[in-house]
């Protein structure tokens, strides 16, 4: 281990000192004992970091400061977020970036590029192995129980990897592994990450964002490019459909939108073009996967899965798993379905591993290592476990099945808990590796206004190319949160940064749209949407509408609250009244004020304040800003970026301001009108920006059901019977004001406020966008166009039911019902508004089950012995 | 002996399940001493998709999917299985003390062994491990130290060992479920013959003896005078114990009995996870009922 001793390297030879660049290079501490990026020797600063640091040294250490802002600015505007688990209240979290980005020389980078292309072959070659014919065992080069003993080796999947000889093309299709440079300045594997590696995208948008706010260091800098990876990525990812089908449907399995790289998931499927999918997207029907999707079962070719393997098949594998395909082992068993990586590769994570790599190398390969793994023992050997026994202290042990990777410091420990560990070793010797514990290098990070050395470790991404691995030119670095801390990792609260591989000869980009499919022919593919994210779309817009209401009638009591307490008015007082029990009714946020109480009415604003606040109490506004914010993120694959950052603003600025801020209710009329400048953007965009196709029309007609259920709700909580004239005006004119009407009735009756004419305008004027008719209408289009299989002439139940209540509306005359001078909704008005209400709910819930037949709950079913039935 | 089993299985669901996938292990495996004559699995409604295959252990699986609508589910295993007697136990002549056969599997030799003994060795040390549902504890070894006395044949350590739990802990169909842990099942005395089985195996495995779980059926035989009841059997779990110089030896600690001719063997694995007999996943279907009848009848 380093020594804690800083030192400041001063007085060097070089020539960067002087009074203005005194935030850089020469107030660089390093560690003693520890080996640094920067550093050749102790004394001399590697070349190619002293060209980088002499163009950071003359932008100063301001101009330093304002790009990291940018940078971070960059990455908030483009919802770059890291979920962090366990915290419920700010879920995502802004991902980090360091300006200063690692440096790997031209000269160096072959030896980690070959290093890791060895590694993935070798691995690749023990997989098809151990799920294969099993040599490895049958000869002793593995032991039986470090296979048997790691949770990683399902055993439904032996058999299900093809061999080389019989496919063709490398069965590990993506590889990982993290290095960091030991003291002795070689770079070292300090683990492999073989079933589902993250990352690679985080690396995409952390390259766009530095080449936007470095551009000028960027160019300066000779750097490898990028694309030429991901090309190759979806090339693989293509040749893996079975039976070299052409224009493979390929999609992105995730565990959703609480795990924690669920941003990269979202963000890879949106580059590539491919479906984001969650367990219950997919169904295996004849052996074979579909996507359900708005337009009925879609078959899948190849599935890029971001679930942990043993959660992908409830019916073979985890029995309790929620995020995976019943089936989809069949399904590959079969040979209809390729899942990348296989089913089954997390055995290459089993830590163990490490310590027998060499001997498998010079047997499969008869190569040494060129990127060896840290010095690794596994205690299921005599020998190994007694030389960790008594050297315990200077080990990191590591449990082989921990999921989150633990690695317990034995130096930290305390006796007794040391004794714990020992007892714990020898119980289960098999079940435990340990590991030197090395002093890895520090890298030189921007922290604070100035430039401190971290301990870092880099995630390099390997990619399979036919019987080849093509290498990612760069990777994810990725240093510790505080100065002294050995640990690197983002739930801690990690920075990343940018990894530059240096080149001579600058590279032309490479488009990842360039290449051609097999046929040569590229076929314009419209990908389909999913039920899940047709549910999604549909409740968003239920939502929006709903926050809208709520927004527009909150400012419409506010202003009332102001005028009654200014000029103390009795009429203002009952019209504030009538309007503050609306707006219980209309959010449903009961009891509130519904109770009558009249102290709540003197002084409303406590109840008004946790209406506003208070996300816990289903129906205030930010709990429906909540509902709205996870539904869209749910499919934040499907949004612009402009539209999320709407998306983003409507849901953080209120939790920001109102949720968390101090608010008093003289403020709160400026946050909503900001937030309902912010809806107005967002429905704004989506309509003219989403193509108007079964994604928006799902949206839409969420929309157009909720505007109308809100209207009649108001209609019903606002027109109350035998109020006097004037607070009858009033609040005809609180009802206009709230439904956006008061102008438009102004311009085109140019008379009084007067009831059977308001009806007309807001139920039956078919030319305007907030009147029921017109939502009715909207919503008979948006289903006549969903697609469905037509049994017949016959309609749908949907279609049955929207006809008959828009033609209901249409029939209906106002004024043979309502009268001139009275309040109040006469009896038969108030039941075909309740009828039409009621048939709306029903078509919701039509729609949810012909449309989101995800929503069919998976139970596990299970011949539990006789006797146990009791 | 020749069996004809049949083990009914009937979902009754109280909403339409619309898919279901299904892997059963009901079709008897054959062996030295067991050989299965026919196996038929009758499904309705009638499996659109089935398929047979062998697991990892070398047992049978189907396969099937049920992709129709339907509101009760009804799988049928009919079998016909000719059981030869094992080799009378008391013959078996096992002398390796159970410290033998613990260095045998545990020491750095393994590969001194040759030719298919090897392989046997390496097959038993799968069964040596953790599995799924039998973690070693200190509570396992400590309940089992009283029959590991120094330098005992481990054929009369097993076979204390299942005297012990036959007798120490009562059969209680009441007190467990297939997720009742074993520490549970140690700690109360009570529970069902999986868990005897599971606790047995626990048991040998914390003194690195290799031990492995069998599902199957026994043939109950009615007090004199008394009408063999159709359907009233069970499905049935013993253990089976490895010995370097014999093989494996079955043992049933339910029953406190060594198995002769009436045990059928279905399948075995490392704990009763790898052999469940019927499992599914079911898409729809609100509330579920279940009932389970099986039948041994001897043919002859």
């Amino acid at each position: 281990m380093g020594s804690n001793v800083e030192q400041a390297v001063g007085n060097s030879s070089d020539s960067f000192s002087g009074p203005d660049k005194d935030f850089g290079k020469q107030y660089y501490a390093t560690q003693l004992g520890s080996y640094d990026e920067m550093y050749a020797d102790e004394e001399k600063t590697r070349p190619y970091w002293a060209d980088f640091f002499s163009s950071i040294e003359r932008l100063g250490v301001e101009e330093l400061e304002r790009r990291r802002h940018e940078i971070q600015r960059l990455l908030r505007e483009n919802g770059v977020t890291y979920n962090v688990y366990g915290n419920e209240q700010s879920q995502a979290r802004a991902w980090r970036l360091d300006p200063i980005p690692l440096l790997i020389s031209h000269e160096e980078w072959p030896l980690i590029e070959s290093g890791l292309q060895q590694r993935a072959i070798l691995l690749d070659l023990i997989l098809q192995d151990l799920y294969g014919e099993q040599h490895l065992l049958k000869k002793g080069l593995l032991p039986v129980d470090l296979i048997f003993g790691h949770q990683g080796f399902l055993l439904p999947c032996v058999g299900t990897i093809p061999s080389l000889s019989s496919c063709k093309h490398r069965q590990l299709t993506v590889y990982s592994a993290n290095l960091a440079r030991g003291p002795n300045g070689r770079m070292w594997v300090v683990d492999d990450l073989a079933q589902a590696p993250s990352g690679f995208g985080y690396v995409l948008e952390n390259r766009t964002v530095m080449t936007r706010a470095m551009p000028d260091i960027f160019r300066e800098t000779q750097v490898r490019r990028l694309s030429g990876f991901f090309k190759a990525f979806r090339q693989a990812l293509n040749h893996l459909a079975p039976n070299n089908k052409d224009n493979p449907r390929v999609v992105i399995l995730t565990p959703g939108p609480l795990n924690e790289t669920y941003f990269e998931h979202a963000y890879l499927s949106s580059h590539f073009g491919y479906t984001l999918v969650q367990g219950d997207d997919l169904t295996v029907r004849d052996g074979k996967v579909w996507l359900k999707s708005l337009d009925g079962l879609q078959p899948v070719d190849v599935i890029l899965r971001r679930v942990d393997d043993s959660f992908c098949d409830p019916l073979e594998l985890l029995i309790y798993s929620r995020l995976g395909v019943a089936g989809l082992l069949e399904a590959v068993r079969r040979n209809n379905v390729a899942v990348a990586n296989p089913l089954g590769s997390s055995i290459l994570e089993n830590p163990g591993l490490l310590a027998f790599l060499p001997r498998l190398a010079k047997y499969f390969l008869n190569e040494d290592l060129i990127l060896p793994s840290v010095a690794t023992w596994w205690c299921g050997q005599a020998i190994e476990r007694d030389f960790v026994l008594s050297n315990l202290s200077r080990m990191v042990v590591k449990p082989i099945n921990s999921r989150n990777k633990q690695a317990i410091f034995a130096a930290n420990l305390s006796t007794t808990e040391l004794d714990l560990l020992k007892a714990q070793i020898k119980a289960k010797p098999y079940q435990y590796v340990a590991q030197e514990l090395i002093s890895f290098s520090t890298v030189p990070a921007f922290v604070d206004q100035h430039i401190e050395p971290r301990n870092a470790v880099l995630r390099n991404f390997v990619v399979s190319d036919g019987m080849g691995y093509c290498v990612m030119p760069g990777g994810l670095t990725r240093v510790a949160k505080a100065k002294d801390e050995k640990t690197v990792s983002n739930q801690a609260g990690g920075v990343s940064k940018d990894t530059w591989i240096l080149t001579v000869k600058p590279e032309k980009p490479v488009t990842v749209w360039t290449q051609l499919e097999r046929n040569g022919v590229v076929d314009a593919v419209n990908e389909p949407l999913t039920s899940r994210a047709a549910d999604n779309l549909f409740w968003l817009g239920r939502n929006i509408e709903r926050i809208d209401l709520a927004a527009r009638l909150m400012r419409t009591v506010l202003a009332k609250l102001h005028e009654t307490q200014e000029f103390k008015d009795d009429i203002d007082a009952a019209g504030l009244t009538i309007l503050l029990q609306s707006l219980t009714q209309v959010t449903g946020t009961y009891p509130g004020f519904a109770t009558g109480r009249a102290d709540l009415f003197k002084s409303p604003e406590a109840e008004l304040l946790s209406m506003v606040k208070n996300s816990q109490k289903p129906g205030t506004l930010p709990s429906n800003i909540r509902s709205f914010y996870q539904a869209a993120f749910s499919i934040r694959d499907l949004w612009s970026l402009e539209i999320w950052r709407y998306i983003d603003n409507i849901h953080r600025r209120w939790f920001l301001k109102v949720v968390n801020g101090e608010v008093t209710i003289n403020q709160l009329p400026k946050h909503i009108e900001e937030l309902m400048t912010n809806i107005v953007a967002f429905t704004g965009l989506t309509t003219e920006s989403m193509r108007h196709e079964s994604g928006w029309l799902m949206l839409d007609s969420g929309r157009r059901l909720e505007r109308s259920l809100s209207l009649i709700a108001l209609l019903r909580a606002l027109l109350k019977p035998d109020l006097s004239d004037i607070l009858h005006h009033q609040i005809l004119e609180a009802l206009l004001v709230c439904t956006d009407s008061l102008g438009i009735y102004q311009r085109r009756y140019r008379s009084m406020i007067q009831l059977p004419r308001v009806l007309e305008l807001l139920l039956q004027d078919p030319s305007h966008p907030r009147s029921l008719v017109y939502q009715l209408q909207q919503l008979s289009e948006h289903i006549a166009a969903l697609p469905r299989d037509r049994i017949g002439t016959q309609l749908s139940m949907e279609e049955r039911l929207i006809l008959k209540i828009h033609t209901e509306a249409k029939l209906l005359v106002v004024e043979q019902w309502v009268e001139y001078g009275k309040s109040g909704l006469p009896f038969e008005l108030d039941q075909l508004l309740v009828n039409i209400d009621s048939s709306l709910k029903q078509i919701s819930e039509v729609i949810a089950r012909a449309y989101f037949s995800h929503s069919l709950v998976p139970q596990l079913i299970k011949d539990t012995a006789v006797e146990d039935e009791y | 002996m020749k069996y004809r089993i049949t083990h009914n299985t009937v979902y009754d669901y109280s909403q339409p399940v619309g898919l279901c996938q299904n892997e059963a292990k009901l079709s008897p495996r054959d062996f030295w001493r067991q050989r299965c004559l026919s196996s038929q699995l009758n499904i309705t409604p009638n499996a659109m998709d089935y398929q047979e295959r062998l697991d990892y252990f070398g047992n049978r699986v189907a396969y099937f999917a049920v992709q129709q609508a339907h509101t009760r589910l009804v799988v049928s295993a009919v079998n016909e299985v000719l059981v030869l007697p094992a080799a009378d136990q008391q013959n078996v002549g096992s002398k390796v003390s159970w410290e033998q056969v613990q260095n045998i599997l545990t020491g750095a030799n393994l590969s001194s062994s040759t030719g298919n003994g090897y392989y046997d060795l390496l097959e038993a040390k799968q069964f040596m491990i953790d599995s799924p549902m039998i973690a070693v504890s200190a509570q396992l070894a400590d309940y089992a130290s009283l029959s590991f006395s120094p330098r005992r044949p481990l054929k009369e350590v097993v076979t204390d060992l299942m005297q012990r739990i036959h007798h120490d802990f009562t059969y209680d169909p009441a007190f467990t479920t297939v997720a009742t842990p074993l520490s549970e099942v140690l700690a109360h005395r009570r529970g069902v013959c999986q868990d005897f089985a599971h606790l047995a195996i626990g048991c040998l495995r914390a003194y690195g003896i290799p031990a492995r779980y069998i599902s199957g059926y026994i043939e109950t035989t009615p007090e004199p005078g008394v009408p063999r009841l159709v359907g009233a059997d069970a499905s049935h779990a013993w253990f089976a114990v490895y010995l370097p110089d014999a093989g494996w030896l079955d043992f049933d600690p339910t029953n406190n009995s060594l198995p002769y001719d009436q045990h059928i063997t279905v399948a075995w694995g490392r704990d009763y996870s790898d052999v469940t007999p019927l499992k599914g996943i079911a898409f729809g279907g609100g509330q579920h009922t279940l009932s389970v009848s099986v039948d041994v009848l001897r043919l002859e």
